[in-house]
């Protein structure tokens, strides 16, 4: 198979969450004990049952405008991968060549947290039962026997679309041309699941494109003074992930 | 909808107003965004900044209620700037038409139109009944209507009409509705653009509209709108209600409510004693050669469906002497069987597939009403706090009669039928597993009825058995004494398209008895016919169930899809689509021609009425065909509280005056305060400091209705495990209330506790010289599946339990002065927080 990619329309997202019971329904995952904290987001993080999840925003702009934004937060299947790099088990983390980073049956023997600290989006989440860690596949049992994922799928909007890689950034690309102003392509173009923002990362409270990733991987900049910056950049924005209590 | 889903793609303008289609009708709603992606402006206007505002080019807030208000600024800026479409005004509405001179307008007359009979109190009217004698037009001595096509008549509808709306300029509509003035003209700009004849606006209501005192008025001031811009059956336009309920079109069609029969027949009176008084009653007469006034036809409807009843062995005159007769202006609606039923006069009560319960507004009456019923039968999926109120909050089950027979039905996957959507596209459905244990069809569970009332009804003695006895019933197939073993529902289908009950030659062409009638066009007044709903005679012919049609062609390039399903009536997609073209039949929107008139013949959709256009010398129509006049009403006398909309405060406001008369409340509507008193039961609390907040509801994506079906998944209450009551950051801080507070919402009625969900999407409304707070609470909750109550052994408990009851315990049982629909989308309120 080519290398394919999930492309989310951030734009078209209307936090209808069929995506989020899709990936429920498809993977069998049972649903987490929620509350409600006075917000209609839930559940309040990933889990080992919970793949993809809407995260909801609301700001009131200064200029009286209300910005009201849905996020699907998910694996964003890197690659090169910082989840695999940190796996000390070869099989245990694989990159598909559809894409797909996947989580397998060895995943027990890894350290779960040494995984987890390695996601720069905090993705990985350990089933306390089987001990494995899990998280988003891009559906690969679907998409391997002529299916697309469950979430893209079931949503309502055609914010979710599948397809070749190259085309799917073009897509995304030409959206955040349209939209113009902050947007743009998250987390970058070496990702098998990509974003067109309408405004910056920050913005929706998500961790930037780690160029930690570039940093740590491609070598080429070692220690440069960019390389550095851009750590920082990278590190806060996802201990502001880990931290922040969103809408 | 006068149009159907996809049309709305066709939209240059598309006002959502009552509504909040991008949560409650997500699928739907891409045919929004397709024509937005084409280039049309979207405008939300909502007391609270929802998801569809999001989307929207436009928002504009607005206090709930003041609907009127803000349409009657439209209608004025409309006129005022002459924007409207003059030639469609003048031709297709009774704009021109001259009304009685003794007719008053609520601006010279206390706020309320002539003809006004009812007692007064310091608010006004109240529990009103206009006589409509002057709500009429001027004749001349052959009895034609009088019309002045220049519409400069002071007496015209249009000059009546802009005299009317010109008290409603920017700044009174500004302070009623808390609108501020730049958010109310840009919305009465961009709309007003639609205005020039090859654009178009629709407008998506729901709920919001409807469930006021003043609903059908909400919706009758956006018909003017769309009468004024040429809106009308134009590609892209129309008056479209997004139904809440999958077929909730389809049961409303056939007759599902106390007032009417099947395909819009009126219910029978105590004052028609034979048929032909019914008959006479119900028919419209015109001596206008123009106007195809489609309702001379009733006789033919009535004849057919009494015949679909009671079979060709009754005569037509003893069916229609079976039908029970509602006494004269008795209402039968959903509050006044509550109130019947509160006062004992109602014993025995079948909830079918419903959960009055949770649904009903004043929920603490509805379940105190309960206790006085001898016996209750609910039909349903599951048990719900309808089926076992008398074990709910505050019930004493040791005190309580009421036996309850609890039946499972099976869920829609589970049955095959037909479903009518919002578009009146009746859609066939194929069941796809079978219903589990004993739970069985609603079809199935009524013929067992019906054999056992057949049963008693032969064997005791009863006064009037016939009606019974001799009831048809031809749905499948029968075992050895007759009775039918179970309903085969296409045969059903079949019964309600028609058939022909004896041979019959029309215009030449030879009809056999037991052929399927090819459309209502060739249904009898003379009981040579059947029919079980005349709108939908046509989608079940000779040729087949023309519902599980799928065809995918779209000849006409703007999403007719003419061969997919069946649309009511004819598979006509777009309703009124005579007013799309000009008099020669060109459409006045040429790049999206929904009729025209090409080589003697109607090109595009199903055309109204068929003839030829007006200017073509042959025998022709006008184009609004049901209407006796043949044209769009501006000046409807129709309903029965007022032929303008005018402005009314709510039944509860926050105000104690109406900034635009001195008539505070519609004058018309039902009071069962004043006429009880004012005990809790029926309280209002308008005006009143122990009631501060406006409050208003609405329905979440996560829920289906009472939540009966959707509070038993997992999946869905992990994402909306509670009543959450939406609240303004700064009534939040008022109050001393914080993010998941718990909270205790507080109307004249009852009681609710609720999350507190801070937000900045409510803000408050500057009226007068004071700010107002609004709060809205969704619906779906209710305390059978809480963790509070108790489960008995055989008590399925949920895997998940939901937090809050329903939010029916505060809204009033206060009903729209034409439909009764409850007033639930404005009420008062006040929130503290819970110690
Ligand atoms: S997002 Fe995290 S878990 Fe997913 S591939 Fe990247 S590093 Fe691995
Ligand atoms: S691709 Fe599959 S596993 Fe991933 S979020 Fe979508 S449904 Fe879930
Ligand atoms: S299904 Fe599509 S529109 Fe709905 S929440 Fe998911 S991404 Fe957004």
């Amino acid at each position: 198979m080519a290398e394919m990619a999930i492309f989310i329309d951030v734009y078209k997202c209307t936090a209808c969450r069929a995506c989020q019971v899709a990936c429920k329904n498809w993977n069998q995952l049972k649903a987490d004990k929620t509350e409600s904290r006075g917000s209609h987001e839930n559940p309040t993080d990933l889990s080992a049952n919970t793949w993809n999840r809407i995260r909801f925003r609301e700001v009131l702009m200064p200029d009286g405008k209300i910005d009201w934004s849905f996020f699907s937060d998910r694996c964003r299947h890197c690659d090169p991968a910082p989840c695999m790099e940190a796996s000390k088990i070869p099989e245990a983390i694989v990159k598909h060549e559809t894409g797909a980073v996947l989580f397998g049956e060895k995943t027990k023997e890894l350290y779960f947290q040494d995984i987890r600290d390695a996601c720069p989006f905090d993705i990985p989440r350990m089933d306390e039962k089987s001990k494995k860690i899990v998280k988003c596949t891009l559906c690969i049992d679907r998409v391997t026997n002529g299916l697309k994922p469950s979430c893209v799928t079931a949503c309502s909007t055609s914010a979710l679309l599948y397809g070749p890689k190259a085309e799917m950034l073009s897509l995304a690309k030409k959206r955040v041309k349209e939209l113009g102003g902050n947007a743009c392509l998250y987390p970058g173009e070496e990702f098998n699941t990509i974003w067109a923002l309408p405004d910056t990362p920050k913005h929706y409270g998500i961790a930037e494109a780690p160029k930690i990733h570039n940093y740590m991987f491609a070598g080429s900049k070692l220690f440069s003074p960019l390389g550095k910056a851009s750590l920082a950049v990278g590190l806060i924005g996802y201990m502001r992930t880990r931290t922040e209590r969103n809408q | 909808m006068t149009n159907h889903w996809i049309d709305i793609a066709n939209s240059d303008c598309i006002l959502t107003m009552g509504s909040n289609p991008l949560k409650n009708h997500p699928i739907g709603f891409k045919w929004v965004m397709k024509a937005v992606e084409r280039g049309a402006t979207l405008i939300s206007v909502d007391p609270r900044f929802t998801r569809t505002s999001k989307k929207s080019h436009v928002y504009a807030p607005l206090r709930s209620g003041t609907d009127i208000c803000f349409l009657g600024g439209m209608i004025k800026y409309i006129l005022e700037n002459n924007l409207y479409f003059e030639e469609y005004v003048q031709e297709y509405t009774n704009a021109s038409f001259l009304v009685n001179p003794d007719f008053k307008l609520p601006g010279e007359n206390e706020g309320v139109f002539s003809g006004l009979k009812g007692e007064k109190t310091q608010e006004g009217y109240f529990d009103g009944k206009y006589d409509k004698a002057t709500w009429s037009f001027q004749k001349d001595e052959k009895g034609k209507i009088k019309k002045d096509p220049t519409l400069k008549d002071p007496l015209s509808v249009f000059q009546l009409l802009k005299k009317h709306y010109a008290r409603y300029d920017l700044d009174i509509v500004s302070s009623i509705t808390g609108c501020p003035k730049e958010d109310l003209l840009a919305v009465y700009k961009e709309y007003a653009k639609t205005g020039v004849p090859n654009k178009t606006g629709t407008v998506l209501y729901a709920m919001g509209w409807t469930q006021h005192t003043v609903g059908t008025q909400n919706i009758r001031t956006m018909c003017i709108i769309q009468l004024l811009l040429g809106n009308m059956g134009m590609a892209g336009g129309g008056i479209n209600a997004l139904r809440g309920e999958s077929n909730v079109q389809g049961s409303t069609d056939h007759g599902l409510l106390f007032h009417i029969y099947p395909g819009y027949l009126k219910s029978a009176k105590a004052s028609q004693a034979t048929f032909s008084d019914y008959n006479k009653a119900n028919t419209t007469v015109s001596d206008d050669p123009m106007s195809l006034n489609w309702w001379k036809n009733y006789p033919k409807y009535s004849a057919s469906l009494m015949r679909e009843f009671y079979g060709k062995d009754v005569s037509l005159e003893d069916a229609y002497s079976y039908l029970p007769k509602i006494d004269d202006g008795v209402d039968h609606s959903w509050l006044t069987i509550f109130e019947k039923m509160y006062e004992k006069k109602i014993k025995g009560f079948f909830s079918w597939g419903q959960n009055p319960a949770c649904s009903g507004a004043n929920a603490n009456k509805t379940r105190e009403s309960m206790k006085n019923l001898d016996w209750m039968v609910t039909v349903n999926l599951f048990d719900n706090e309808t089926s076992s109120f008398w074990r709910g909050p505050g019930m004493n089950p040791k005190e309580i009669k009421t036996e309850v027979f609890l039946l499972p039905c099976a869920a829609s996957f589970e049955k095959e039928g037909s479903i009518t959507n919002s578009g009146r596209w009746m859609q066939w459905r194929y069941k796809a597993v079978s219903p589990p244990g004993d739970a069985m069809s609603d079809a199935d569970i009524i013929n067992i009825l019906l054999n056992r009332l057949k049963k008693v009804y032969a064997k005791e003695k009863s006064v009037f058995p016939d009606p019974i006895l001799k009831l048809r019933w031809e749905y499948g197939p029968k075992d050895s004494k007759g009775n039918i073993k179970h309903i085969d529902i296409p045969m059903v289908a079949k019964e309600i398209n028609g058939y022909f009950v004896e041979d019959k030659i029309i215009k030449g062409k030879i009809y056999n008895k037991g052929m399927l009638v090819p459309n209502f066009t060739l249904l009898q007044d003379d009981g040579s016919t059947s029919s079980g709903c005349w709108i939908y005679s046509g989608s079940y012919t000779e040729e087949g169930n023309m519902s599980a049609r799928r065809g995918k062609d779209d000849p006409s390039g703007i999403g007719l899809y003419p061969d997919w399903s069946w649309t009511w009536p004819l598979n006509r997609r777009i309703i009124y689509n005579r007013a799309s073209v000009d008099k020669n039949g060109k459409p006045w929107a040429p790049h999206k021609p929904v009729i025209e008139w090409e080589n003697n013949v109607w090109k595009g959709d199903v055309a109204d009425g068929g003839l030829p256009p007006m200017a073509s010398g042959k025998p022709s129509c006008y184009p609004f065909i049901t209407q006796v006049d043949g044209v769009g009403h501006i000046f409807g006398p129709g309903l029965v509280d007022g032929p303008f909309p005018e402005h009314y405060e709510p039944l509860e406001s926050p105000l104690d005056e109406n900034l635009l008369s001195k008539q505070l409340v519609n004058p018309i509507v039902k009071r069962f305060d004043i006429v009880k008193g004012n005990e809790k039961i029926n309280a209002r609390a308008s005006h009143d400091p122990r009631f501060p907040i406006i409050c208003t509801t609405y329905r979440l994506i996560e829920h289906w209705q009472t939540g009966v079906m959707t509070r038993w998944q997992p999946w869905l209450v992990e994402m909306e495990p509670s009543l959450c009551v939406e609240i303004g950051g700064d009534l939040a801080e008022q109050k001393g209330i914080k993010q998941g507070d718990k909270v205790i919402v507080k109307s004249a009625r009852g009681d609710l506790e609720a999350i507190a969900m801070v937000t900045v999407r409510w803000r408050p409304f500057r009226i007068l010289d004071r700010l107002v707070h609004q709060v809205g609470l969704p619906y779906h909750y209710g305390w059978a599946t809480t963790a509070e109550r108790k489960y008995g052994k055989i008590d399925k408990k949920p895997e998940f339990f939901t937090y809050g009851d329903s939010v029916n315990i505060l809204t009033p049982n206060i009903g729209d002065a034409n439909t009764m629909v409850p007033e639930s989308k404005c009420f008062m309120v006040d929130i503290v927080k819970k110690v």
